[in-house]
């Protein structure tokens, strides 16, 4: 099994719980090798809830998006002072608002930066929801094309060689125990591999559900049977719940072997708990990933 | 002749909270009540789909899962993709030429992926589109599984003013300076110019080109761009829209919510209710029922580990209640329960009947 590149980039889509498994991981990385970074979009509340108890030798850092644009316009045009009066400029910041492409861009440069200043530190970059899966990291590829030549299109060629590139990053890929949702990331897998070039490192399935003693269901049958009335209807109830954890756990085991058999390294499986859960919860569990 | 604006019902939360079955339920229990009514889903998982019957795509389907909702119910659950390329034609129609030029402008299909971000955008103006046809008194967008959920709201006002004055003064201007030599970086600049210029070699004069080149043809459309960005404004800003807040009783769809309501109160609007959902209140009937059979092993067993499981929700439900109560004194608070179902149809059914009685509040009838 390969090991991590410095930049690992966390993806799914959302709701399933990328912020915990990437807070996890640099917890992980921390525990193993002392130090990690994680990186977090907005305003980075997330990440430090997700953190909890277990922060030591985890650096969050923040990236923000007006901030990062400007960093990029600063690289770009040679002076930071002369950037922001650029990105002052009402029109401008309105079509940098309705040009979603350079955002993306920017903050992949700013994750670019954030590596190179820590050498030998792992990265783990919690990603922005992704709807459209891909989108994100094919920007570095579709700008350069698109720009062909200038200060901008540098940076996204550089951003195309250095980070988006097997060996300088890798993707570590959440999903849910549960059919559509797991295919849906199969084929992101695929779609990853074919238009970035890096197919995802590892995949976690999130919040796999717990057992129910084997015979609950049967024995809930029997009682139902002999029950009447108000009593009866209640425990209709109560089958059906059992019905519906059975079916998810068998839905999960099954989501698990096709995982399993369509994704050359075995995934990771992560207990749905009772309450909120921080990354002391699950370091332990990644550190197989981290090694 | 333009119909009266239909009733749109926001649903924001975070991720993981069951806000697109709760979305459907609010629907459903709004066609039951009689009124027609349109959910639009936003990420749907197909489970949904499937259940309530209708496919993925960019047009309205009637959804007949409840005879008590008979020919209200319908659902859009948008592809984004095909989605922007219908918004492109609605905003286009009528003008083939023009139409062509964008869809084939390079910097329209590089951005294309990222407009198709901008999910619930394509929604309202295939909301607009729907309402000019169907008789819709109600509409229930879900929106996308994040705190930003709300940052599209003030898009459609902010792509109107692009096309109204200064701005596309400077936008014409700019392809103007794309074929002058660009200026010596490192120079503190004054004055707009030196800004043309700076921005224009930035760019390079091939997407300078393609964006004045998209510009020239919106400003032939200039009049239904902004009629249907105006349209989109009025429907989500306008007197008979709604904000609902969904959340779980996790300390992230916590945060998430006190977040949005923020957004909502930025957008000088404030929420109409707060949707706790997965809550229960207390213990289910057969909890005692069970209990007092003396239950074999494997039964009593599961029964244990599933109130376990519900008195842990139930308490930070609690918690999370309170925490709103006294943020938000006002505000109605909805508390659902879990549904446990193997069927999606039947928990959006149960879900809608534990709406119901507090349908009115949640969409400010």
């Amino acid at each position: 099994m390969q090991k991590l590149a410095r930049v690992v980039f966390v993806i799914g889509k959302g709701g399933v719980g990328k912020t915990t498994v990437a807070a996890s991981l640099a917890s992980a990385e921390a525990a193993r090798h002392g130090r990690a970074v994680l990186v977090q979009f907005g305003d980075g509340d997330a990440g430090r809830r997700a953190l909890g108890r277990q922060h030591e030798g985890v650096e969050l850092v923040v990236i923000e998006s007006r901030d990062a644009i400007a960093r990029l316009g600063g690289a770009v045009i040679g002076s930071d002072l002369v950037a922001r009066a650029v990105l002052g400029n009402f029109a401008v910041a309105r079509f940098l608002g309705a040009a979603p492409a350079i955002r993306e861009l920017a903050a992949l440069a700013r994750i670019r930066a954030v590596s190179a200043d820590r050498p030998g530190l792992r990265v783990f970059v919690d990603m922005p929801a992704t709807g459209h899966g891909v989108a994100w990291l094919r920007v570095p590829a579709q700008m350069r094309e698109l720009l062909g030549a200038g200060p901008l299109f540098e940076i996204a060629d550089a951003l195309c060689r250095e980070l988006v590139a097997p060996g300088r990053a890798s993707i570590v890929l959440c999903t849910l125990p549960e059919r559509l949702v797991v295919l849906e990331s199969l084929e992101l897998w695929r779609a990853l591999e074919r238009d970035v070039g890096l197919p995802p490192s590892r995949i976690v399935i999130n919040r796999f559900p717990s057992d129910m003693p084997r015979d609950a269901l049967e024995q809930a049958h029997a009682l139902h049977r002999v029950r009447t009335g108000d009593d009866r209807t209640e425990l209709a109830e109560l089958v059906e719940t059992l019905v519906a954890r059975r079916a998810a756990w068998d839905e999960a085991r099954d989501v698990e072997a096709r995982a399993a058999q369509g994704t050359p390294v075995a995934p990771i499986v992560l207990p749905q708990l009772p309450v909120d859960a921080d990354a002391a919860a699950f370091a332990q569990l990644l550190d197989g990933v981290v090694r | 002749m333009r119909r009266r604006a239909p009733n749109l019902v926001v649903c924001a939360g975070g991720g993981g909270v069951g806000k697109t079955t709760v979305a459907a339920a609010m629907a459903l229990a709004s066609a039951r009540a009689g009124v027609t009514t349109l959910v639009v889903t936003v990420d749907p998982a197909r489970r949904l789909a499937d259940a309530l019957g209708t496919t993925i795509g960019s047009e309205v389907g009637r959804v007949d899962v409840d005879p008590a909702a008979a020919g209200r119910l319908y659902a859009l659950m948008p592809d984004p993709k095909s989605a922007v390329r219908i918004c492109l034609d609605h905003v286009f129609e009528g003008e083939r030429a023009a139409h062509d030029r964008v869809a084939s402008n390079a910097l329209y299909l590089a951005l294309e992926d990222a407009i198709a971000g901008v999910h619930e955008l394509m929604s309202v103006v295939l909301i607009s589109r729907a309402a000019e046809t169907l008789p819709l008194e109600r509409v229930i967008v879900d929106t996308a599984p994040s705190r930003h959920a709300l940052d599209f709201v003030t898009y459609p006002g902010r792509l109107a003013s692009l096309l109204e004055g200064r701005a596309m003064k400077w936008l014409g201007s700019l392809a103007t300076h794309a074929a002058a030599p660009p200026g010596p970086r490192g120079l503190v600049a004054w004055g707009r110019r030196r800004i043309d210029r700076i921005v224009a070699s930035t760019l390079g004069p091939r997407v300078i080109g393609d964006f004045a080149s998209i510009f020239a043809d919106l400003s032939i459309v200039r009049k239904r761009f902004t009629q249907v960005t105006r349209d989109a404004e009025a429907l989500l800003l306008g007197p008979s829209s709604r904000f609902v807040l969904v959340g779980a009783p996790t300390a992230a769809a916590r945060a998430d919510i006190q977040h949005l309501a923020r957004r909502v109160h930025d957008l000088g609007r404030d929420a109409s209710a707060i949707v706790l959902n997965r809550a229960d209140t207390g213990p289910p009937g057969w909890v005692a029922s069970v209990r007092a059979s003396d239950p074999r092993p494997d039964l009593a067993a599961a029964v244990e580990i599933l109130e376990t499981e519900r008195a842990a929700r139930t308490l930070a439900a609690d918690e999370t209640a309170a925490a709103f109560r006294k943020r938000w004194p006002g505000m109605t608070q909805v508390r659902l329960p879990m549904i446990a179902s193997d069927d999606p149809a039947t928990i959006v059914g149960r879900l809608a009947d534990a709406i119901a009685p507090s349908l009115d509040d949640l969409v400010g009838a």
